[in-house]
């Protein structure tokens, strides 16, 4: 597994051909995911479930699904596989893509077994949307991109004692109420350790009204 | 554009995929009109992906993981079964899709003068309070608090009270802090979806008597 390639690292050469550019913009997961749209190619599959399977069976794992683990697992890949033509890149880079999959698979998960057999009356897909599937998104490319790019430099920067409320919230599916309850914490120190996290991720303005 | 939004914990919980089902739906429709809570889901979604990569997270899958997966792929049976879906694009909204019909053709119930309600709780597992209520163009609605916080959003018309205008797409939460006593704009009836965790209580003096049927 190479993890020195995920997004950051890539260095930015002002190039002239736009869609020359546009290669570079992509990192290595999305590259492979557009292979598996463009020919269903195998190879490109392997590597992607090399690097992403492990991270999805944790996923399931913090969530409190150990259980039906791998069965997260091979649903997002064959998600993955069978949606990977409708993958644009411009909209959201591979691991973001896979994390709305994983995330939506996730939550279908638990809501089949919550509702057994009762016929669910909003599909999870209308709920929680996968970027790109919407046609009328604008398209915001590169804007996107340095956006993603800056979120990933500036995480490396956050205390520990943000990142783990962000974990808590991500990764096992925590209620901003429920982490308070579980670190023991009020519910206001939980806020302003996410608030303060997105602000410096500038994932929110400074300036907005907190 | 909308002018009042889902705040910031709120969209990351939705990102995080942990809000209950009315209270996604609520999100969601916000977001069909709202480009700027849009691009900060995508960061935040972004933030998912960094929050799944994050240092050891990861778990050693078994040696056979990826052959099933293959297996499952070449199976007839199920490619059938996946081109089966329905790829048309519908246009309609999510709320749209599940009601099956448009707002208009709900079997309404007329709580007061001005005020209709449309309960959809049964859509949806949990213990929250789904309604749909019309506030006819022009109507006004009894003064009132909140037990427990209730989120807004506007789908047709628009409703002022003391916090300001809501319009199409706006989202709002009401909590007991908010006594307030919206009035719908002229010209359009204002229907909004509303999530509640408890009940709302009246505040005006006459209308007391009318709690237990406008909750």
């Amino acid at each position: 597994m190479n993890k020195s390639v995920t997004g950051k690292g890539h260095n930015v050469t002002p190039l002239q051909d736009s869609s020359r550019r546009s290669e570079r913009s992509k990192d290595q997961w999305s590259q492979l995911l557009e292979r598996v749209g463009a020919s269903h190619d195998r190879d490109a599959f392997h590597q992607l479930f090399e690097h992403f399977g492990p991270q999805i069976k944790y996923y399931a794992i913090s969530n409190g699904i150990a259980n039906q683990a791998e069965e997260l697992v091979q649903e997002v890949m064959i998600s993955i596989w069978r949606r990977a033509s409708t993958y644009d890149w411009r909209k959201a880079a591979a691991s973001t893509w896979i994390f709305t999959i994983a995330r939506n698979q996730r939550i279908d998960m638990l809501r089949k077994i919550q509702r057994g057999s009762a016929e669910m009356a909003i599909e999870t897909e209308d709920l929680w949307q996968i970027p790109g599937d919407d046609e009328k998104d604008p398209v915001p490319s590169l804007h996107r991109i340095f956006a993603e790019r800056r979120i990933r430099e500036s995480f490396q920067h956050l205390p520990e004692e943000q990142v783990s409320v962000l974990a808590k919230v991500y990764l096992e599916h925590k209620s901003h109420q429920e982490v308070a309850h579980e670190m023991d914490i009020p519910l206001g120190t939980v806020k302003s350790r996410v608030r303060l996290a997105l602000s410096k991720l500038k994932v929110i303005l400074q300036d907005q009204d907190l | 554009m909308s002018v009042h939004h889902p705040d910031e914990m709120l969209l990351t919980e939705y990102s995080a995929g942990t809000l209950t089902e009315p209270m996604a739906l609520c999100v969601r429709m916000h977001l069909e009109r709202c480009d700027q809570c849009r691009s900060q889901l995508d960061m935040l979604n972004s933030l998912g992906a960094i929050m799944l990569d994050h240092s050891h997270h990861a778990s050693k899958v078994s040696d056979d993981l990826f052959d099933s997966i293959l297996t499952r792929l070449d199976d007839p049976e199920q490619e059938a079964e996946s081109r089966e879906k329905p790829s048309v694009t519908d246009s309609r909204s999510p709320l749209e899709k599940m009601l099956g019909t448009d707002l208009q053709s709900l079997p309404w119930k007329r709580q007061l003068a001005d005020v209709s309600v449309c309960d959809l709780s049964d859509y949806f597992p949990g213990d929250e309070r789904v309604t749909l209520q019309k506030l006819c163009a022009g109507g006004r609605a009894p003064s009132h608090t909140h037990g427990g916080k209730e989120a807004t959003l506007v789908l047709t018309g628009a409703f002022a009270d003391g916090n300001g205008v809501f319009s199409k797409g706006d989202f709002v939460i009401l909590d007991q802090h908010h006594d307030h006593q919206p009035v719908a704009l002229h010209g359009e009836d204002c229907i909004t979806l509303s999530v509640l965790d408890a009940p709302v209580r009246l505040t005006g003096r006459l209308t007391r008597l009318l709690n237990p049927f406008i909750r």
